[in-house]
């Protein structure tokens, strides 16, 4: 959403350190000081799996300070799974920083709201947040307690976490937009990441209460650099992160599609149309 | 060992300082990737497809990941022509290859029109028929499907610009040879072979098509084989030259190509899983033919095609 996208480019980088916070959840962290240096809350690498025979993947910057940044994923499919098999001393390459990610100018009070793995792309504009002395909540949602990974994390970094399971085996039981419709300390901005589903209610509670949000949406990405337009979403026409030219849906309304990877990941919650 | 290896290829009047276009619809205009590769080592950028009228393209999702490859529904999203010439062409003077632009159409009428508009800009080398896209309703692939239609569409094109034109084939086809006779005939400069072969993947959780188009079109290292061949049979039967294409990731996918007739090679998926692939791609072809004493590339094309004649003989080129 920054108007300025910081100067990517290919990081042959090694392996740091791998961490496995949850079964199937691996952190990866790799020495890559140029990254780290010119990443912004909210932006992504496409990482090269290390096999090369296979398409690069999209993944959130979790950490970004010094010589190291690091990823953070589910292990869902054979690109993941070559990454989880990584290891310490190991080289992989990514191209990034990628996307426009949150703007957190003039906010006073924040919610941010993950699900699940949605929580790699939060730590950045958290911890900026609190950097500037802004009140910073973590609304944090996961099937399980298991699942709620690195919630600790947060808390150390100064947030105040709230979270929810399904299972209700930590936090309050139901899902996590519940909690934030829920507060009676009301945010002047909300900041979420995790399975659509979830940034649909998240959209629907933050309209509610009058707050304005921004959504990381993640799509499946081919080239992720805004070169295949394989990624769009309907945008209002006259947002400031649509791309130059309009169109009509079927239906006849005025929409226009911008490239996830390229206008975004980070889009205002009340300019998509989907 | 030789070092002073030629590189070098000619696509009709087109002068490549390397035979790499990238595919169209695959890499924007160039500049999306000019942070991970340097342009002035790749032959050239094969433009996103234009058509007469702006088109949203297609629902979502239009991307699906497959076994080797992948399957795509973009639908030509596209600004329009009118806006096109306006807004976005004057960006593209300053890369540092060469420009091609990509034509779509629904009619004979529509592909003249944008070919003649588009090919009157200095900033656009040399222009790419695209009758062969997969993803738009009916229409769009029925050219490269009909022989007539084919021999109609390249011969009004042919008549609105001298600049190089290349014609995109489809592999969708039963006869792809007989039609690649077609445009040569009617006035084709060079041939892309192949365009994306129909596919479709099925969610069975959700019992739905994966592709907001349900089908779509499959590219990637999966489809090399495939095109591999329609180049063989399409070198066979014409003698223009053919530009390569489909799951080239690595100089020796190139050459596969390369030596069953293509002149030059076209990555497209290939630059989804590492930006770098091109610039690998010539440098291993420089290591590749220096080590067998070859000076220059032009004169292993067609080498595994027995019967098979070089199109630069025709020019009075060695090789
Ligand atoms: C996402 C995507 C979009 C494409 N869009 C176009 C297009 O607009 N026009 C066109 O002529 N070919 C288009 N193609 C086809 C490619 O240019 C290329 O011919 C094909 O994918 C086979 O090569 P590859 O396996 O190297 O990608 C597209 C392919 C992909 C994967
Ligand atoms: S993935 Fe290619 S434009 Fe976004």
């Amino acid at each position: 959403m920054r108007a300025l996208q910081s100067p990517a480019s290919v990081h042959d980088v090694l392996v740091l350190d791998r961490t496995e916070l949850a079964p199937g959840v691996v952190l990866l962290g790799f020495h890559a000081p140029q990254l780290a240096a010119v990443t912004q809350p909210g932006q992504f690498v496409m990482a090269v799996p290390p096999g090369g025979e296979r398409a690069a993947v999209a993944l959130g910057i979790y950490e970004a300070q010094g010589d190291r940044a690091s990823v953070m994923f589910f292990v869902c499919g054979p690109r993941t799974r070559e990454f989880a098999g990584l290891r310490e001393g190991d080289r992989f390459s990514v191209s990034g920083p990628l996307g426009n990610g949150f703007t957190l100018d003039g906010a006073k009070n924040v919610a941010i709201v993950a699900g699940g793995v949605g929580i790699a792309s939060v730590l950045l504009p958290a911890q900026a947040l609190v950097r500037s002395h802004v009140r910073t909540r973590l609304f944090y949602g996961a099937r399980t307690a298991e699942l709620l990974v690195d919630r600790e994390r947060f808390e150390r970094e100064g947030c105040e976490v709230i979270c929810a399971t399904d299972d209700g085996s930590f936090g309050h039981r139901g899902f996590i937009t519940q909690a934030l419709a829920a507060t009676e300390d009301k945010p002047d901005l909300i900041l979420a990441c995790g399975p659509s589903p979830m940034l649909r209610a998240t959209a629907f509670v933050a309209g509610e209460l009058g707050v304005a949000a921004q959504l990381s949406l993640e799509e499946t990405f081919a080239c992720g650099v805004g070169g295949c337009w394989g990624c769009v979403v309907p945008l209002d026409r006259n947002s400031a992160q649509a791309p130059g030219f309009p169109g009509q849906d079927e239906g006849g309304s005025e929409v226009v599609y911008a490239r996830i990877c390229k206008e975004g990941p980070v889009f205002w919650a009340h300019e998509l149309r989907w | 060992m030789v070092t002073d290896v030629d590189l070098s290829v000619r696509i009709g009047s087109l002068e490549l300082a390397y035979p790499t276009l990238m595919g169209s619809g695959c890499y924007g205009s160039g500049e999306e990737f000019a942070p991970f590769i340097d342009l002035s080592k790749i032959g050239g950028v094969v433009l996103k497809s234009v058509t007469r009228a702006p088109r949203l393209g297609n629902p979502t999702p239009r991307l699906v990941q497959t076994p080797a490859g992948m399957l795509n529904a973009i639908g030509l999203q596209n600004p329009g022509i009118d806006w096109y010439l306006e807004h976005d062409v004057a960006k593209f003077a300053s890369r540092p290859c060469a420009v091609i632009g990509s034509v779509a159409g629904f009619s004979v009428d529509d592909y003249a029109y944008v070919a003649e508009r588009l090919a009157a800009r200095d900033e656009i080398h040399a222009l790419e028929l695209n009758i062969s896209c997969p993803n738009v309703a009916a229409e769009g692939e029925t050219f490269a499907c009909d022989p007539r239609l084919t021999a109609r569409v390249v011969k009004t094109v042919r008549a609105t610009t001298d600049k190089t034109l290349i014609v995109k084939l489809s592999p969708n086809v039963t006869d792809i040879a007989g039609i690649a006779r077609e445009a040569e005939s009617a006035g084709a400069d060079a041939l892309a072979v192949i365009n994306t072969v129909r596919g479709m993947a099925i969610d069975v959780n959700a019992w739905k098509p994966r592709l907001g188009n349900v089908t779509g079109g499959l590219s990637g290292p999966a489809i090399r084989p495939v095109a591999v061949l329609a180049v063989y049979e399409v070198a066979r039967a014409v003698r223009i030259p053919i530009v390569g294409q489909g799951g080239i990731e690595t100089a020796s996918d190139a050459l596969e190509f390369l030596l069953a007739g293509a002149s030059a090679i076209s990555i497209g998926t290939g630059n989804f899983t590492d930006p770098r692939i091109p610039v690998r791609i010539v440098e291993e072809l420089h290591a590749y033919l220096a080590a067998r004493g070859v000076r220059s590339l032009r004169e292993i094309v067609g080498k595994a095609n027995v019967g098979f004649a070089n199109p630069y003989q025709y020019e009075g080129d060695e090789g």
